[in-house]
């Protein structure tokens, strides 16, 4: 389907109200509060903008002093205009925009954009006067963007809106780009108008006082005009909203391409965590889980970010990953497989009624496998009959046009047979005309067609590969995680009844056998004749573990005793342990030893879970040992997650393979441990007094004989108890 | 010097500085919202004030001078 048809679907769609937020990027008549006389300063540049962007609504500035700015009459006061305002454009210095607004929002002025800097960003001062305009929103019923923001700039030519400081009007087009820094939107600007790169929509939102990212996202998934949503984002605050709203954005029947940059890496809290989780669960592998969650495609760069826009705007879906190549150059034919191979893609060899037509058209020496190489002295005509081949190929789901100019290469005309046959095509085409000079005006060719364009073919399939991405997802089952059985009265009783700080081991194991986790049986005895009676009834060997609640790392202060083959040995091991970790540990309050019997070995795995202030609890899965201290071959998610996200997360471990059985060692019971992981990331999600959890390890043995939680530890927060309707049980 | 001498010649500076008639100007008139000062205006303003008294006004508490009325209190501890 072209881009024409792909447009006229859309307008045909019936209509429905406007939305809140309609008003800020369509107005009908704008109130520019704050305007200065003088050019060249941001009051004067945003309303001298807003004519110059030809802005089809009423302007009214607000200047106190002033007859006219730019020949339109001024206001003293946003109040002293007559007529009906839909949205004010604030330009005044930081410590007045509270003024203004309260005027705008007693003027009865729904949407605003607060350009002005001088707010959270400053520190206190600041962040007191954002408070103030997040009141008056807030009083007002106003939907306020900013403060310290760039503008909005809207280049439907029914609107024509460049309320913002940003040189001049971009294309229109079907992407809409948001963004959280207002600098880096100029620059964005100025590479799109480069590449003839239209918008639908286009906002630098600034510190979020009011309306957010997730806001606009929403405001975006129905707006008629937009078909892929662009993010760049340095922070990320309520992040499950973000999640719930980009997820019905990018899945179902009118789902959108949303891709984003999360640029800007946290440094670790000031507290080391003494749990694996905590230690790894840095913020940018949260960002992934959650964008993964979301069906958000990160991306790294401003150029990674266009190059799979315009292939998600411009062209057709693919049907799925096979590429075929067209090229007049060998070499960039061969690196192009290469750069395909690696994004994912595949190259199929194409049908024999393909190849068949190919050699009826193409010279001897052509090669008619995948990639078609039409040879270097290629007119247009040759790459019309090749292009046209292989998108009739049924193997053939996207093709890549590659070009290097020879002395004959004819780049306008072969640019213009592309057009020509993409205007008939119904898969995806993408074009690499490798150069820059000599290439020139055939690119000016395939961008003003809206062809996607890419210097080099690797940059072509990895946008491919983004692509790819956002259709995965579609195509991925997705539904909400079933809540597992468990005793969530029993965990809240053991929570409740506990003070801030680490569990016990043996109330931290109490906690999880309530969960449904595999606990072996376990007492925490206070004298070595009744952990040698114990000792006897569930069998040796066994292993004794100091209880402490100061005692974090047992192993540190040799409060471990493994392998304890007879009473003797137990004893042994019984008095010489509790006068070590006395030794060494006096401060520590002793409560008693563990005693459990030995596990046998299997694999190690670790389960983990912590809450994060902003992405809430959060879940962890690793291979124990070396594959997460040297590998940090981690996964995490967003809990809960149920027993098939779980199962998911375990397969993004790249040593999985060993839980499913490598060179004929045993498999492991893979479903029991994904549904340890999801019930750990249950507990995690039911009470807000978790703070970290680790079962490390959990020993994955053989199918036939299960897993079993070798230790745990669970630090609780000092808040209180686990929020209302958490403990919901089966 | 008198509030009332202290205010009168204010207002003198501030019409003149900010291009505004006297009708516009009010005790609590907000230089920037009321009065439309540009950035580089509140500066010139401070100037002016120092010449119109013939004093030298603390830079950072000069910030916050920011009406008429401010104006009027900040030069009156000035000028005796």
């Amino acid at each position: 389907m072209s881009v024409t048809t792909r447009m006229k679907s859309t307008h045909e769609k019936p209509a429905r109200p406007p939305h809140p937020l309609e008003r800020l990027f369509a107005p009908r008549s704008i109130a520019v509060v704050g305007v200065t006389p003088t050019p060249g300063t941001v009051p004067y540049d945003i309303f001298s903008n807003i004519l110059a962007g030809g802005f089809r609504g009423k302007v009214f500035p607000v200047a106190p002093g002033k007859r006219a700015i730019c020949g339109v009459p001024a206001c003293r006061y946003v109040l002293d205009i007559e007529e009906p305002v839909d949205l004010a454009v604030i330009v005044f210095p930081a410590d007045v925009v509270d003024r203004a607004l309260e005027q705008c929002g007693r003027k009865g002025i729904k949407s605003a954009i607060v350009i002005s800097a001088g707010f959270r960003e400053i520190g206190s001062a600041g962040r007191e006067r954002e408070r103030r305009l997040k009141d008056l929103s807030a009083q007002y019923g106003i939907s306020l963007i900013g403060p310290n923001c760039l503008g909005v700039i809207n280049p439907d030519p029914a609107v024509r809106l460049n309320a913002s400081f940003a040189r001049g009007m971009p294309h229109a087009g079907r992407i809409a780009f948001l963004s959280q820094s207002g600098a880096l939107c100029t620059a964005v600007l100025d590479y799109a108008w480069d590449k003839e790169i239209g918008f639908s929509k286009f906002a630098s939102f600034g510190n979020m006082a009011g309306v957010t990212e997730t806001d606009l996202l929403e405001y975006l998934h129905q707006d008629d005009r937009t078909d892929v949503i662009l993010l760049y984002l340095e922070e990320l605050r309520n992040v499950r909203r973000l999640v719930d709203v980009a997820r019905r954005i990018t899945r179902g029947k009118d789902s959108k391409p949303v891709l984003a940059i999360k640029a800007g890496r946290t440094p670790q809290g000031a507290d080391a965590a003494a749990s694996h989780t905590g230690s790894l669960a840095g913020e940018d592998a949260l960002v992934d889980a959650a964008f993964r969650e979301a069906g958000i495609v990160r991306v790294e760069s401003v150029e990674e970010l266009f190059n799979a826009a315009v292939l998600c705007a411009y062209q057709p879906m693919p049907a799925g990953n096979r590429l075929a190549i067209v090229t007049n150059a060998g070499g960039p034919g061969v690196m192009a497989t290469d750069a395909a191979v690696r994004a994912g893609l595949a190259m199929p060899r194409l049908a024999e009624p393909t190849r068949a037509r190919l050699k009826a058209v193409l010279p001897a020496a052509a090669n008619t496998a995948n990639p078609v190489d039409v040879i270097g002295d290629a007119h247009a005509d040759r790459y019309t009959a090749a292009l046209e081949a292989v998108l009739e190929d049924p193997q053939v789901d996207q093709v890549l046009v590659i070009l290097t100019p020879q002395s004959m290469t004819d780049v306008e005309a072969i640019a213009r047979a592309v057009c020509q046959t993409h205007e008939k095509a119904a898969k995806p085409i993408a074009c690499a005309f490798m150069g820059a000079t000599d290439v020139a005006p055939g690119v000016r060719i395939l961008q003003h067609a809206r062809i996607p364009h890419y210097i080099l073919p690797e940059w072509a399939c990895q946008a491919m590969a983004f692509v790819q991405q956002v259709l995965g997802w579609r195509r991925r089952p997705w539904e909400e995680p079933q809540r597992l059985p468990v005793d969530a009265e029993a965990a809240r009783v053991l929570l409740e009844g506990s003070p801030g700080g680490y569990l016990a081991e043996d109330r931290a194991l109490e906690v999880l056998a309530a969960y449904g986790l595999p606990v072996p049986p376990c007492r925490l005895c206070t004298s070595a004749a009744e952990a040698a009676a114990f000792a006897h009834q569930i069998g040796y060997p066994v292993v004794l573990r100091v209880v402490s609640p100061e005692i974090v790392h047992k192993s540190e202060v040799k409060g471990v005793a493994l392998d304890l083959a007879d009473a003797g040995a137990l004893r042994r091991a019984y008095d010489e342990m509790l006068a070590g970790v006395a030794a060494r540990r006096p401060d520590a309050a002793i409560r008693g030893v563990l005693v459990r019997r030995m596990i046998p070995p299997g694999h190690e795995v670790i389960l983990g879970g912590k809450r994060d202030a902003e992405f809430g609890p959060v879940l962890m899965f690793g291979l124990g040992g070396i594959y997460v201290e040297l590998f940090q071959d981690v996964t995490f998610a967003l809990a809960p997650v149920g027993r098939t996200g779980a199962l998911e997360m375990m397969r993004r471990v790249r040593a999985f393979r060993l839980l499913e059985g490598l060179r004929g060692a045993p498999a492991a019971d893979v479903a029991g441990i994904a549904d340890c992981l999801a019930r750990v990331g249950q507990l995690v999600a039911d009470f807000d007094r978790v703070a970290e959890l680790d079962v490390n390890p959990l020993i994955a043995g053989p199918a036939s004989a299960g897993n079993v939680v070798a230790d745990a530890r669970i630090r609780l927060s000092q808040r209180q108890p686990s929020r209302a309707g958490a403990a919901e049980g089966p | 010097m008198d509030k009332d001498e202290i205010r009168r010649r204010v207002v003198k500076v501030v019409c003149r500085v900010l291009n505004v008639t006297e009708d516009m100007v009010q005790p609590q008139s907000h230089f920037v919202f009321d009065l439309g000062a540009e950035s580089t205006q509140s500066i010139e303003l401070l100037a002016a004030f120092e010449g119109e008294f013939d004093i030298e006004m603390d830079e950072d508490a000069a910030l916050g001078v920011q009406t008429v009325d401010d104006a009027v209190e900040f030069i009156s501890r000035y000028v005796r």
